[in-house]
């Protein structure tokens, strides 16, 4: 029997057989649901049997998962994230294991059905879709679907069925609802394997980055489509809804992600709504989308600045729209250069020239095209693109067209920023010209708040961490901190980890300090551990939303404390029934996160290769950081510094490497996870096929 | 297709309904999946007059997250369990229909001349007068008939089926409900109200206009301040230079 928050059985698809299974959730409930789950499968159905390289997210034997929380579909602020997992095309240079999420309906709409998740392996004939409607998992034909957007694909399943939603209670073995399926899918770009593919679901929640939409299309799946009738079982009903009154009482509500313009009306994913409304109902306002990344997608030109305010976020958002309905990931193919453009928070934001900042597909295109090295006169044809017309609103749409379908030079943009730059023979701009990380996805804030670089490092992609900006502007919300003085800042967040050890937060860059209580230090290799551990298991396992956790920090409560470490067991416990501290979690988050180091050790993963790239060790580094003013520990004394001109030194972070791979207990020389760490998180068996791979980590 | 979400049956489209005009159901059974059918027979109403709830749950659509936080929140507070087929209100959001009509908000009107109570044939379905005369199912009484739920003159029916306990339930403004900690009912607090982020549920005292949808659905929110631009302020639209 399943505990209460799961649903209890796992779908496993395999869509060369047609062979449709339910795994008993209860054996992968030690991996925390979610991504850690996933991990487990993949590690079980791809990487055990040893029967292929996993070199390759197209290969008809990568597994696609898509799994939910503990917290999904049950009215957790912030929890309804669907975890998406499996090789990245868009990784590079290897394929890495990888992840993403999308938030909506979908996730409590599975586990309402009866499923915790859904894994998909093999590769279709012909296009198709799963059809889930509570225990009943079909395979239907999706020919007639392929070549849709996204959300005419969406509206042509729900036509499909001929259910008037909403006004017909439909049955389904004895109960009924008046709901429409939720449904996930692929947009042209997913279906034509392009490596910028988003999975979408519903208006705009999409999983981008990872570049799943084209794992869906390698296998010709076009969509998922859920409903369900089932209950999920909480084991104490009262407690959650206490939980939910104690997060209100002492975080209440702020104002929402959605609001461009009074106009605007948000809408919220299951359950959520307490700590943001990141979402659009209204269309003219960008349907049900994401009011961040992708609203950025067609922005930022110089020429914008000549326009109408009003009409360039018009402009943005119907890019948006674009966006989600071609199915393409907004943030790697969108058009911002190196941050030529002032922002509230920034007003005086320095364009460096050598080191750019956070450049993306669309800008780095034009780049090479004004210096000839695509265009007239090269072996690159530019075609549909008319370059004259850069600046122009339909410029964006063409250009998206291109790409998803790989007309022209789509077909080389699809291939996504880092493969475009080397099918140009020029990787060398990923240190000069084009601000690329170091597994071929743009810098996004990482600097200089040092710990989301190195979490970029040591995973697989863009960890898209939000949730700890140390930034004194960020933390405060702009408002400029009160009496929190810097030293009372650190240690209230020392104490929200349980280590209340405050030199985690000390961003001293320069000098000895730097190695002793500062970013090369054993105390930011030991956040950065936590930091992970965390990630692993409360976000992307568990489902809670990057937006709302963890948050360490509030200058809205008396003492400062923002609602992580107390909420995240509170809301779980409740669910669950369980017992599990908060230390509970990270144990489980440390797991997951050690298992996945094993998958990437078996594609190749050494510690040679985790390295910066090259503008990382240059002064202008830190040119793209959001919030910049950082506590920084003299050996006596705390103060706010700007730490615009962070830079890091290679001989530093191979510091901060060797007490990172201590910390975690893995081979200082080779970073392979050892033997006792992972028989001591109860993974033998993946000691012993690192073994058998020469890739154990020396006692 | 009538995008409202308050969809009457035949019959009573004008909602001038009198007593006259009340309707019961031939027999107790029903297809499976065909709730929607209806197959009214016309029979001597009744000449009792029904007092008036002293409470009606009134609603926002406009203004609706679409986050099910309300359905989340009515099923476990009453059932113990996440389950919005168990959810005495019900929220049905069309992600990609055009707003205002992407949200349809149903809830129990409890109507002045209420055919769920009128057609029980067990008095479950009754007016509680102990709870401000709220329209309610005695669970004991319940048969599971599903007569109130044939005979609601609503689309989609705003008593529910329990499949769990085989028995009706309906909106009783929290007044059972055990799985709360909370006081509900008339002079406590309702869950789907506390629950929405949006502020877009509210328990009023005067009985809403019964004319339209409008009575139900309004407007309930205070005045809007425009929110801020996050996290990316675009630039300020600059002058074009005289030079």
């Amino acid at each position: 029997m399943s505990t209460p928050g799961f649903a209890g059985k796992i779908l496993l698809v395999n869509l060369t057989t047609k062979e449709i299974k339910a795994l008993d959730t209860e054996k992968y409930e030690s991996y925390g649901g979610g991504h850690g789950t996933s991990t487990a499968l993949f590690w079980e159905y791809c990487v055990a049997p040893g029967d292929w390289d996993l070199q390759d997210a197209f290969h008809p034997k990568n597994m696609v998962s898509l799994m939910t929380g503990a917290v999904s579909g049950t009215g957790v602020p912030a929890g309804a994230r669907t975890s998406v997992s499996g090789l990245s095309p868009q990784c590079y240079p290897i394929q890495w294991f990888c992840h993403s999420n999308f938030g909506g309906m979908f996730s409590a709409w599975l586990k309402m059905a009866g499923w915790d998740g859904v894994a998909v392996i093999g590769r279709a004939e012909s296009p198709v879709y799963i059809n889930i409607v509570d225990d009943k998992v079909t395979l239907e034909d999706a020919k007639a679907l392929w070549g849709l957007t996204s959300w005419e694909c969406q509206e042509e399943i729900w036509k499909r069925t001929g259910v008037r939603y909403g006004q017909e209670w439909q049955e389904s073995d004895g109960r009924y609802t008046l709901q429409r399926p939720a449904i996930v899918t692929i947009g042209p770009a997913g279906e034509n394997m392009t490596r910028v593919a988003s999975l979408i679901h519903g208006g705009g929640s999409g999983a981008g980055q990872g570049g799943f939409g084209g794992v869906f299309g390698s296998k010709n799946l076009k969509a998922i489509a859920v409903v369900g009738t089932k209950g999920i079982k909480i084991a104490h009903p009262k407690g959650l809804k206490d939980a939910r009154d104690w997060f209100d009482k002492n975080w209440p509500p702020g104002p929402g992600f959605g609001g461009f313009g009074p106009q605007s009306i948000g809408s919220a994913c299951v359950g959520c709504g307490t700590v943001r409304m990141c979402h659009n109902r209204d269309r003219a306002w960008s349907q049900d989308s994401d009011d961040c990344a992708e609203s950025t997608w067609f922005s930022h030109t110089p020429e914008n600045e000549t326009r109408d305010r009003q009409q360039i976020q018009r402009d943005n958002l119907k890019g948006t729209d674009i966006v989600q309905q071609l199915g393409i990931n907004g943030m790697e193919t969108c058009f911002m250069g190196p941050m030529s453009f002032p922002t509230d928070h920034n007003p005086d934001f320095p364009i460096q020239p050598n080191v750019p900042a956070y450049t993306a597909l669309g800008w780095y295109m034009k780049k090479m095209y004004d210096m000839g090295v695509i265009g007239p006169g090269t072996k690159y044809d530019v075609s549909p693109l008319k370059m004259e017309d850069f600046s122009k609103p339909e410029f964006m749409e063409i250009y998206g067209i291109a790409l998803a379908n790989r007309f022209g030079i789509g077909d080389l943009l699809a291939e996504g920023t880092a493969r475009f730059a080397e099918k140009l023979g020029r990787t060398d701009d990923f240190n000069t010209l084009c601000r690329l990380t170091m597994w071929g996805y743009q810098d996004h804030w990482s600097m200089p708040g040092v710990d989301w670089a190195y979490g970029n490092l040591m995973d697989s992609r863009d960890i898209n961490s939000h949730d700890m900006g140390m930034g004194k502007p960020f933390s405060f919300g702009g408002g400029g901190g009160g009496d929190w003085t810097c030293e009372r800042f650190v240690k209230a967040m020392a104490e929200r980890t349980t280590k209340s050890d405050p030199f985690w937060f000390d961003y001293s860059w320069q000098g000895k300090q730097a190695y002793d209580t500062g970013i090369y230090s054993k105390h930011k290799a030991e956040f950065v551990a936590w930091r992970q551990h965390y990630w692993n298991y409360y976000k992307e396992s568990v489902g809670f939303c990057d937006w709302g956790y963890a948050k360490l920090f509030s200058a809205a409560h008396p003492k400062g404390y923002g609602h992580t470490p107390e909420a995240e067991p509170r809301y779980l416990n409740a669910i669950t029934g369980r017992n599990h501290t908060f230390q509970d979690g990270l144990e489980i988050g440390r797991r997951g996160w050690n298992l996945k180091r094993a998958i990437f050790v078996l594609q190749g993963r050494h510690r040679n290769m985790e390295n910066f790239t090259g503008y990382y060790y240059r002064p202008g580094a830190s040119y793209c950081g959001y919030a910049t003013e950082l506590p920084i520990y003299d050996g006596s004394n705390w103060d706010w510094q700007n730490c615009r001109e962070l830079y890091l030194t290679k001989e530093g972070v191979d510091q901060w490497k060797d007490h990172f791979y201590n910390i975690e207990g893995w081979d200082k020389d080779t970073g392979y996870p050892k033997r006792k760490t992972l028989e001591d998180l109860g993974m033998k068996h993946v000691a012993d096929l690192l073994q058998a791979n020469n890739r154990l980590g020396s006692a | 297709m009538d995008k409202s979400g308050e969809g009457k049956k035949k019959g009573l489209q004008e909602n001038k309904y009198t007593r006259r005009d009340f309707l019961t159901v031939g027999g107790t059974a029903l297809a499976g999946g065909a709730l929607a059918v209806y197959s009214p027979t016309k029979t001597e109403a009744k000449e009792e007059e029904y007092p008036l709830s002293t409470r009606y749950l009134v609603y926002d659509s406009k203004h609706c997250a679409g986050c099910y936080g309300c359905m989340i929140a009515c099923s476990l507070v009453h059932e113990g369990v996440v389950n919005l087929s168990l959810s005495r209100i019900q929220v049905h959001r069309a992600v990609l229909d055009e707003y205002p009509f992407d949200i349809q908000i149903n809830v129990c009107r409890q109507c002045p001349e209420p055919l769920c109570v009128e057609n029980c044939p067990t008095g479950a379905c009754h007016i509680s007068a102990e709870n401000g005369n709220i329209r309610m199912i005695d669970a004991e009484k319940c048969i599971g008939c599903m007569t109130c739920i044939e005979s609601c003159p609503f689309i989609p029916h705003r008593t529910i089926w329990n499949h769990v306990t085989g028995k009706a339930i309906k909106c009783d403004m929290c007044a059972d409900t055990p799985y709360y900690n909370k006081k509900g009912g008339i002079n406590g607090t309702q869950a789907c109200v506390e629950a929405c982020p949006a502020n877009a549920l509210k328990v009023v005292t005067e009985i809403p206009d019964q004319t339209d949808i409008n009575g139900y659905d309004r407007d309930l929110q205070p005045p809007r301040k425009a929110t801020p631009d996050f996290p990316f302020a675009l630039p300020k639209a600059k002058a074009k230079s005289k030079e």
